[in-house]
């Protein structure tokens, strides 16, 4: 068993450096400081959202409306400051409108009791359609002067790295402090692993997990102000795009079990690199974006396949008692 | 032709390594009614499940029909002319009551009316008065069964297996299927029957078999039965040679009242239960399946919630309590150690350490934030040792360990909680007997200690070497107790069977 948890995490990174080797000896331009800058740049959205499923994929359940979270509340900041509202109570609103969302989602799964799939599936078109139906005039939510300075966020560098990267990397070290070394965290690895149990030790189960859902709104909400920083404006259709499916991607393909309690920040990044490298190197090939997904298809059916084999669903347990 | 249907000889299940039956001889002739009785964990369910094909033999022999037989699944059984009516039906509940008769045996084009047809005479036939367009979900528990033994008979099956048939039944429905099987009978159908009811096995078996423990200890005719010798033959241990073979001689009086439940009430498991439980003392429950031991209990430490309206009274320390969650129990001080670890004791990805860590936490967050290092490995270390968990070191994975020392952690994850009140559900199944003697010797340290315990057991040898106090339960209440001092083991049983 121990042995084989290791192997899983060295396999993706096996594939990770090898996949690096191989880009870098025969594509052109790939092993240039300003590529991997840029590759780095590229999914560094990407990997803060890996970070917001991360959280509740630990926690056993998994949640399909973090575009939602992405796109409506840093659209509505766009906005409020082109409607003549201050840049810091605009985004006062959207972080209280991400939390609010994520508390909805929270008490849909635990109180109510909504399989994870299905409650945010639903509260992610509904906020979606909100924002579109009455929130935002346009589509694409257009930059206004009021949010000078607010675009340094996703352009500007310190010492030559962009500010997206350090920005991940610093929510790389929350999330890692949260999930390790707090007992919030060691509760929702505890809930992830086994929630019956979690339940009669007395842990308070439920509340966990509206934790879990809140955290990954806000987190969510948090990468959708990076990503408007970094191309002022945001394209609200970007939630009928495939990001979520990259997300979801990025975390099986790190190792984060989706049978929950397994896994850990090192996940994310691993995944994030991996599919960065791949992204950008099936660009400088120049394959075309239909061509890019069948792959990106490939791959996650190979990682989810892989994760249920090397974590298996322990439901051959149930049957003992009656002899 | 012979006279007998089926045969056993020397039949062996092991699972992992335990013997659930041993050399157990059996035979069943035709078109007789045989009763199976026993104890939880005799071995009648693997008795039966190895006739139907539901588990396969590790030794031994089974006979149909005089020639050689193991079917390996419940199909190849049924070809074989063995049906299996389960506890837990295995009807569709969505379909008809035509297509379930039918299930399996569909052509490539099905009319429905000519199912319904061919269902409505086969019915008739059999003088069952269900009507085959009925969605089976819809049907009670006696005509689900009515269902399911007319799908056995029309798969021309030439012996019935039931599975505890009238738990679920009605007195009326109950002698309805009496009458049933008396007529499957007359048509030279054998019936063999699990029953936890001795009266329903004296009046309408032929044949009796008591099992105990795994192994078979008397045959005969039930004219040759009473009460009293079935419940000898069930119980009748030799225990002189064995970690149970030495009778209390003293008890530990009662301290201090801890726990007081009045009429508890969870439809269907518990019925207007009431006890008391005291400090200082070792209660042992004693009950068969569907005694609603487990379920008192369990609303006790708010894992289960009692029937809202007239659901009863639970008072803790002369305060009545309602918990919805286990959180506010465990802080009262209340731990129950699961009768299933793997459900709901253990967390199987983290390590010892962090197990025991987490129950900790959940009693004594003390506005704590952060996770101390030290904490874990300090109360850890001192648990591990108190209850002498083998393992490499205490950051070894619980899912590796063996069965007694997962026991061990989940009992340490309850007892770092320093509870006052200590449920013990079944709290050495599937453990190694060596374990068995350790936990028996901490649960007695504890009550010495003033604490109150109760311990949920099956085991009757259990019950009566740990208890200072017994209850009886039985079909949602508890109906008698005992001294330790007067209990018997025939005493106990007289009180828990019906």
């Amino acid at each position: 068993m121990k042995r084989f948890r290791i192997t899983q995490q060295e396999i993706v990174f096996v594939v990770f450096a090898a996949l690096f080797v191989f880009c870098s000896l025969f594509l052109k331009g790939f092993l240039t400081s300003a590529n991997i800058l840029a590759l780095l740049q590229n999914v560094s959205v990407l990997g803060i959202l890996g970070l917001a499923m991360a959280i509740v994929v630990i926690g056993g359940g998994i949640d399909i409306s973090l575009i939602a979270a992405l796109a409506v509340p840093p659209g509505l900041v766009l906005q409020m400051v082109q409607d003549g509202h201050s840049l810091s109570s605009s985004i006062v609103v959207a972080f209280a409108i991400a939390i609010a969302f994520g508390l909805v989602n929270g008490w849909l799964i635990a109180y109510a009791e909504v399989p994870s799939l299905f409650a945010t599936l639903a509260s992610g078109i509904f906020l979606a359609g909100l924002g579109q139906a009455f929130l935002f005039r346009v589509e694409v939510v257009q930059w206004s002067d009021g949010m000078a300075g607010f675009d340094r966020l996703g352009q500007a560098s310190v010492f030559g790295v962009p500010m997206p990267i350090i920005l991940l990397a610093a929510t790389c070290l929350a999330v890692a402090f949260l999930l390790r070394r707090t007992r919030w965290g060691a509760y929702i690895y505890a809930v992830g692993d086994n929630r019956a149990a979690a339940r009669v030790t007395g842990i308070p189960t439920r509340p966990i997990i509206v934790l879990q859902y809140v955290l990954a709104a806000v987190i969510g909400c948090f990468a959708g102000l990076v990503l408007a920083a970094s191309v002022n404006s945001m394209p609200t259709r970007i939630f009928n795009s495939t990001l979520i499916y990259d997300v979801i991607l990025v975390v099986v393909l790190g190792g984060i079990g989706l049978s929950g309690g397994r896994g850990g920040v090192v996940n994310v990044i691993l995944g994030t690199l991996l599919i960065g490298t791949m992204l950008n190197g099936m660009t400088i090939m120049n394959l075309s974006y239909a061509a890019q997904n069948l792959v990106k298809g490939v791959v996650l059916l190979a990682a989810v396949i892989a994760d249920t084999f090397i974590n298996p669903r322990n439901e051959e347990t149930a049957q003992q008692g009656d002899i | 032709m012979s006279d007998i249907i089926l045969s056993l000889e020397k039949a062996t299940k092991l699972y992992s390594g335990v013997p659930a039956i041993e050399d157990v001889d059996f035979e069943l002739r035709r078109g007789e009614i045989h009763a199976l009785v026993g104890e939880n964990g005799a071995g009648k369910s693997t008795l039966t499940k190895v006739m139907a094909g539901v588990v396969t033999l590790t030794s031994g022999a089974m006979k149909i029909d005089g020639a050689e037989a193991s079917p390996g699944t419940p199909l190849e059984a049924r070809n074989l002319g063995v049906a299996m009516v389960f506890q837990e039906n295995s009807l569709v509940p969505t379909m008809t009551v035509a297509q379930n008769l039918f299930l399996g045996q569909e052509r490539f084009y099905n009319r429905l009316r000519g199912i319904n047809i061919a269902a409505q005479q086969f019915l008739q036939s059999l003088n069952f008065d269900v009507p085959p367009t009925a969605i089976v979900g819809s049907l009670g528990a006696a005509k689900k069964q009515m269902v399911e033994i007319a799908r056995a008979v029309l798969h021309n099956a030439k012996m019935i297996i039931f599975d505890e048939p009238t738990a679920a039944l009605t007195p009326e429905e109950r002698k309805y299927f009496f009458d049933l099987v008396r007529d499957l009978k007359h048509r030279g159908v054998s019936i063999v029957f699990i029953s936890h009811a001795l009266e329903e096995a004296l009046i309408l078996a032929d044949r009796i078999t008591v099992l105990r423990d795994g192994k078979k200890i008397v045959t005969d005719d039930a004219s040759k039965f009473d009460r009293a010798r079935i419940v000898q033959a069930m119980v009748g241990r030799d225990l002189s040679h064995t970690l149970y073979g030495v009778k209390k001689t003293t008890v530990r009086p009662a301290g201090e009242r801890v726990l007081t439940i009045q009429n508890l009430k969870m439809a269907p498991m518990v019925k207007n239960n009431s006890l008391s439980i005291f400090a200082g003392q070792i209660t042992g429950v004693f009950g068969l399946v569907g005694a609603g031991r487990t379920e008192t209990f369990k609303i006790v430490a708010g894992i289960m919630k009692r029937d809202f309206f007239y659901g009863g009274d639970v008072i803790l320390r002369d305060k009545p309590v309602r918990y919805r969650v286990p959180a506010p129990a465990v802080k009262a001080g209340v731990a129950y150690v699961t009768e299933d670890r793997k459900i709901e004791g253990f967390f199987e990805t983290a390590t010892i350490a962090r197990n025991i860590y987490l129950g900790l936490l959940a009693k004594f967050p003390g506005g704590r934030a952060l996770l101390s290092q030290r904490d874990q490995s300090a109360s850890s270390a001192d648990w591990v040792k108190r209850l002498n968990v083998r393992a490499i070191g205490d950051a070894a994975k619980v899912i590796e360990l063996s069965g007694g020392n997962q026991q061990k952690v989940v009992i340490a994850k309850s007892l770092v909680q320093e509870p006052d009140l200590i449920i013990f559900d079944e709290p050495t199944r599937g453990v190694d007997v060596g374990a068995i003697v350790e936990i028996h010797e901490l649960i007695n340290r504890l009550a010495d200690a003033g604490k109150a315990v109760v311990v949920i057991s099956s085991y009757l040898p259990e019950i009566l070497g740990l208890s200072d106090r017994i209850l009886v339960s039985r079909q949602g209440k508890v109906v008698e107790e005992f001294s330790a001092l007067e209990a018997t083991e025939e005493k106990i049983m007289y009180a828990a069977i019906h």
